[in-house]
């Protein structure tokens, strides 16, 4: 009887251990996949910079449509399609910032005669 | 004493950006209407209504082939038919619009209770809420019905925006149209006077590009390429997306700022909406 119970004991860790190792290999694949989180990070600055031009009225029109893609890209495992999306849209948000930083005041064309 | 005339030629300039940067309304207006004045000598003040044909005669010959048989009559048709057929409630478009059908020679308008600018296509939509119906799409679908009625019954009034003295914020409002007019946007980093302003009449790829004179006076408009009638808001929208900027909202604030200077811009013009177009 006692015999039995330890061999239930014993299935029964093996059966946990296994299924942990396996969540934890998993988890384990995408935390130490260094590629998968430097586009996530990407990703997440280019919004960052997509925001902070919409906060100043300058953002550009195909910037959302671009993140989008990365995403979708990152998620199929694409990395460089990703990459190169997330910096595109990056490059595209500071550009949108510094122009309407740059055109804060108004200044009228000299073509208009007062 | 070189460098002394050239610091005060500097500041010459900049007193006259600033100057004009802050100049009033009907200065404004004035300057604007004198540079297509001064561009397009031959073509008179009364023809900048009908937009792009008033400088471009190729293009004019096929508008008015276009405009023997309108293609936005339907939609006339359809808007007299909203119009005229009661709410849920009972009541109608007249119950809030008592001088309408022929109102549009009064929007854009400066509403004080409320610190913001009223266009027509917000007020039909803010006469709808009040009697319970469903606000209407700003850019496509029936509002074009209604609004190409109220266009069509409002010919010949002219366009009279006013911004009234004892409000600052109509002012500012005003300004931040103005403001948006002349700032560069999206990656090909155009203003709306880039194109309408400063280079109109010249082409792009095949396109006149038509003055911003006379722009607000016929909408809401047919256009071909469409293959419907269209909102202001709805036409704005395009020229943002063509310069590669984000749109904003139709009828939001920028975009009802805008419409506020735009239309000031021609006051003193015909409306004769709805229009055909390209």
């Amino acid at each position: 009887m006692q015999n039995k119970m330890i061999g239930y004991v014993m299935i029964l860790a093996m059966l946990l251990f296994g299924g942990l190792s396996t969540v934890q290999a998993a988890d384990g694949a995408k935390a130490t996949n260094p590629e998968a989180a430097k586009v996530e990070k990407m990703i997440a600055d280019a919004d960052k910079a997509r925001k902070k031009a919409a906060s100043v009225e300058g953002e550009w029109r195909d910037v959302g449509k671009m993140l989008k893609k990365a995403k979708a890209a990152l998620a199929k495992g694409d990395y460089k399609t990703a990459k190169k999306l997330a910096a595109k849209a990056k490059s595209q948000g500071e550009m949108g910032y510094k122009q309407a930083v740059a055109q804060k005041d108004l200044k009228m064309p000299s073509y208009l005669k007062y | 004493m070189k460098h002394l005339l050239k610091k005060i030629a500097m500041l010459a300039v900049a007193g006259g950006i600033a100057a004009s940067a802050q100049a009033s309304p009907e200065a404004d207006r004035e300057a604007f209407q004198n540079f297509y004045k001064n561009r397009f000598a031959s073509v008179p003040m009364e023809e900048y209504p009908n937009g792009v044909y008033s400088i471009d005669p190729v293009g004019r010959e096929n508008w008015e082939a276009i405009e023997e048989f309108p293609p936005y009559e339907p939609f006339i048709d359809e808007g007299q038919a909203m119009w005229e057929k009661p709410f849920a409630n009972g009541k109608t478009y007249k119950d809030c619009f008592a001088d309408g059908p022929a109102i549009a020679g009064i929007y854009p308008l400066w509403d004080k209770k409320n610190g913001m600018v009223i266009t027509l296509p917000l007020a039909l939509n803010k006469c709808r809420e009040a009697n319970g119906e469903k606000p209407l799409k700003y850019k496509k679908g029936s509002i074009n019905d209604i609004l190409s009625y109220i266009a069509y019954e409002s010919r010949g009034q002219k366009t009279n925006v006013i911004i009234p003295k004892d409000d600052p914020r109509a002012l500012a409002a005003y300004e931040k149209g103005k403001k948006f007019y002349y700032t560069r946007r999206g990656q090909l980093n155009f203003s709306c006077a880039n194109c309408h302003l400063q280079n109109a009449g010249m082409n792009i790829r095949a396109d006149r590009l038509g003055p911003a004179l006379g722009h607000t006076t016929h909408f809401p408009v047919y256009r071909s390429k469409w293959g419907t009638v269209g909102t202001l808001h709805r036409r704005v929208t395009g020229c943002n997306k063509q310069v590669r900027a984000k749109p904003f909202k139709a009828q939001g604030e920028q975009y009802r700022n805008l419409e506020y200077f735009l239309t000031y811009m021609s006051n003193g013009l015909e409306l004769n909406g709805p229009g055909a177009r390209k």
